[in-house]
């Protein structure tokens, strides 16, 4: 059997769930200013939120997921009310920030270990069970499924952030908070914004993830890595950058462990980060220093 | 009784880990986040060293040091081109990629197996697998590590240490070669941790990866945080507390696979509150 | 005699010269007062000089020696150089005495471990410090000083860098250290200056206090747009029209 079609389509699919979390990772980053680590811990609340209606209480699937979307935002936006907002008022170094994210992230997976044990748990099989072949790869039909928001929101994120008042505001938030403060910009309310935007974009790749492999409570961890080594790859807070380095990332990955054990997998990712550090600090769109 | 001494034992190893990467973080103003990694190698040198050729613990301990030395030494160098954030993100990358060789490189590490029945050591005729006896040695050597951890921070090297963590420009200018100083410390640092990784490992007398993943690395930051950076003193403190703080949650009558949770959710939210309202710390001496 | 001359240094920034082609040279023990307007490469040159930022064609020549054209920042106090900045930049959370024990100790990794401050250390640290003033702050943070003991701080951090032991600097820049100060202050940091000149250092002083300028120098070189405008000494220099204008102007 040909593995190339499989991988490049495995890698499609990677790419398309590491885009969306780099979307969010830097949409964050632009407006906030820090290495959001507790980003990805979204993932997980999003994923359990659907397991925890569609299987505990029986809900519709799509009520679920609905529900699971905004319950990740409404965290993300909680988290940035209560902590990242008073850090940014007392203008705490971004190290702080990113020590308390490290705090948010722990205790917001162990948490989610207490209400639902540590155990792997899968969704229950009711959006679509059947595979497709194309050019001789496999392709599930959540996997289908998973590409289409993924480009929808990246679209969808362009367009508002071209066309419309809310993205010129989040535009010069990211370029200058303090003249974007002068000239009547809420900064702190477009920032919550961002985060509830962010968490829910966050909240959804975890339960694609969790429809297409399966959830646990440390999913999201393995997801921000790669999330942000996407967006370094891509230039940090370029939106469009975010995209092109996570589809770049789902290719390295695939057919790095094409020869060798997949267990590599991580390790491979954060050679390459180290790597693009080193050269590229700004990543493949960006400028060199 | 015996529970007291373990718990004093546990002390004893964290206090080790928070003094080393209170050098780094707490005097040099690096945010390094992979401390896991060099207590790791420590702990698995020593476990196929004693388990695989019978060798000596104490001399494991200087084998398993001479090579985190020189991984340290590697590592730290390519942390050296960042600064701020993105060290913290590719120290964090580091501790990953140690980690998954841990796991993969199974032929040496029998990987998440972990590797077992690593011996007890002896010496003239003191059997440490007697936990009293172990508790003692650990003393030993954690106020070692203390002393050598006051003698540095108190020498013209250690106030350069600390000049580079508030303007590291500034410093240079007046001719000091930054890059030296921070590896020398990231190094010293790094071999410290490879001594708590041996004496856990044969306390133990078993490990496996998951005792170094990057949730150890920020449990021994959270540590020194706790007990405020920059202060050695600091450094056991916050290991006394946060070594203690999750067992007493066990008194108070969770299972044991809730109480692990617990002890995440305590030293997460530990580390929310501390930035918030006391980024000093208990008795810091540094704000981050 | 020049202890220091600049070769047809070049700086660009995004394509805009901050330092275009400038040969100036500073003579040995005297006061030179570098002025020019805002953005005219005053601070850039300092940065160049000091190895803050790169240079990116020409080079320069201390003492008559070898032509430099990179110089890194930690070697630039083996050449003698030493500087202040124009925002105080100090080692806010180290106290006051510390600040000035940093620049008085060994550079070399390993025998910096095994040295701890001394008598001696402590004493000329003692001198420093009560000639800018700070000797009864010397366990404050450096952070909780005011602006003008601040900037007291960094100018009592250069002098201890003429100490005569370890590495004694010869040329001293110093970016305008009395911008901000009062009056009292003031009379410190010339005191410091005067102090310099009388040990046969040469001192390069960024200043916009024209009163000042006169005063301290002994010779003055405007820069006008990374470039050299005019030089001389002070009361020639600013009666020309051209120097007038470059600061009223534009």
């Amino acid at each position: 059997m040909d593995i190339i079609p499989q991988l490049i389509v495995n890698s499609i699919i990677a790419g398309a769930i590491y885009s969306m979390v780099a979307l969010g990772f830097n949409l964050i980053y632009g407006t906030a200013k820090f290495f959001d680590l507790g980003y990805g811990v979204l993932t997980a609340v999003g994923g359990y939120a659907v397991f925890y209606f569609s299987r505990t209480l029986g809900f519709d699937i799509y009520i679920s997921i609905l529900l699971g979307v905004l319950i990740a935002g409404l965290v993300g936006y909680l988290v940035e009310k209560a902590v990242y907002k008073k850090l940014r008022a007392r203008k705490a170094s971004s190290m702080v920030f990113m020590v308390a994210a490290l705090g948010v992230m722990t205790t917001l997976q162990a948490i989610i270990a207490i209400l639902f044990s540590s155990q792997f748990q899968v969704f229950p099989a009711t959006i679509s069970t059947q595979t497709f072949q194309i050019f001789g790869g496999v392709i599930t039909g959540v996997q289908l499924i998973a590409l289409a928001p993924s480009i929808l929101i990246m679209f969808g994120l362009v367009l508002t952030l071209r066309f419309t008042k809310f993205g010129k505001a989040i535009k010069a938030v990211s370029d200058d908070s303090e003249v974007a403060k002068m000239v009547g910009i809420n900064t702190d309310g477009i920032i919550s914004k961002v985060f509830f935007i962010g968490s829910c974009i966050a909240g959804l790749a975890g339960i694609l993830v969790g429809f297409d492999t399966g959830i646990e409570p440390t999913m999201g961890f393995s997801l921000l890595l790669k999330g942000v080594i996407a967006s370094i790859i891509g230039g940090v807070g370029n939106i469009y950058g975010g995209v092109i380095g996570a589809f770049l990332l789902g290719f390295i990955e695939n057919f790095g462990i094409w020869k060798i054990s997949g267990e590599w997998k991580d390790a491979i990712s954060f050679g390459v980060l180290i790597l693009f550090l080193l050269f590229r600090p700004n990543g493949i769109l960006g400028k060199k220093q | 009784m015996d529970y007291f001494v373990h718990i004093a034992i546990l002390i004893g190893i964290y206090s080790i880990l928070a003094l080393s990467l209170n050098l780094i973080v707490g005097y040099t103003g690096l945010l390094s986040i992979t401390q896991a990694a060099f207590y790791g190698i420590g702990a698995y040198v020593t476990a196929i060293l004693l388990t695989s050729f019978g060798m000596n613990f104490f001399l494991s301990i200087v084998i398993g040091m001479i090579i985190t030395g020189v991984v340290s030494l590697a590592i730290g160098y390519v942390l050296s081109k960042f600064d701020g954030d993105y060290f913290a993100l590719g120290s964090f990358g580091f501790n990953i990629i140690v980690y998954s060789i841990f796991l993969n490189w199974q032929s040496l590490t029998r990987g998440p197996l972990g590797i077992p029945g690593i011996a007890k050591p002896v010496l003239f005729n003191i059997d440490f697998s007697n936990n009293f006896y172990f508790l003692i040695m650990v003393a030993v050597f954690a106020l070692l590590v203390y002393f050598i951890s006051q003698f540095i921070t108190r020498s013209s090297f250690g106030r350069v240490l600390k000049a580079i963590r508030e303007d590291e420009k500034a410093i240079e200018v007046f001719g000091y070669n930054t890059l030296f100083f921070k590896l020398t410390i990231f190094v010293i640092g790094a071999m410290i941790a490879s001594i708590a990784g041996a004496l856990f490992a044969s306390y133990i007398t078993y490990v496996d990866p998951t005792s170094f993943a990057l949730s150890e690395s920020i449990f021994i930051l959270a540590i020194i945080i706790l007990g405020g950076l920059a202060n050695n003193k600091g450094a056991v403190i916050g290991a006394v507390c946060l070594v203690i703080l999750p067992e007493a949650l066990r008194f108070v009558g969770f299972p044991s696979d809730i109480a692990a949770q617990m002890r995440q959710v305590t030293y997460g939210l530990i580390l929310i509150l501390l930035m918030l309202y006391r980024p000093q710390g208990l008795i810091g001496e540094y704000k981050l | 005699m020049n202890i220091l001359e600049t070769k047809k240094i070049t700086k660009h920034f995004d394509g805009v010269y901050a330092v275009d082609g400038l040969s100036v040279g500073f003579e040995k023990g005297k006061i030179t007062g570098l002025i020019g307007p805002n953005g005219s490469g005053k601070s850039t040159l300092i940065n160049l000089l000091t190895g803050v930022i790169q240079i990116d064609g020409g080079s320069f020549v201390i003492s008559s020696k070898e032509e430099i054209s990179k110089i890194l920042p930690h070697e630039v106090s083996d050449y003698g150089i030493t500087r202040t900045f124009q925002e105080v930049r100090l080692f806010e959370q180290m106290p006051v005495l510390d600040n000035i024990f940093v620049v008085l100790t060994k550079r070399n990794v390993f025998s910096s471990l095994f040295e701890t401050h001394k008598k001696f250390h402590l004493e000329r640290a003692e001198e420093v410090l009560k000639k800018v003033d700070l000797w009864e702050k010397r366990n404050d943070l450096a952070k909780n000083l005011s602006y003008g003991q601040r900037k007291l701080l960094e100018i009592g951090r250069v002098l201890a860098m003429s100490n005569g032991f370890g590495d004694d600097s010869d040329i001293f820049f110093l970016d305008e250290p009395f911008a901000g100060l009062f009056p009292e202050m003031r009379k410190i940091v010339i005191g410091v200056i005067q102090h310099l000149k009388e040990q046969g250092k040469t001192v390069i002083l960024v200043e916009h206090n024209i009163d000042i300028i006169r005063e301290l120098c002994d010779h003055i070189i405007v820069l006008d747009n990374g470039k050299l405008l005019a030089e001389g000494i002070p009361n020639d220099v600013l009666s020309k029209r051209e120097v007038m204008d470059a600061y009223l102007g534009e």
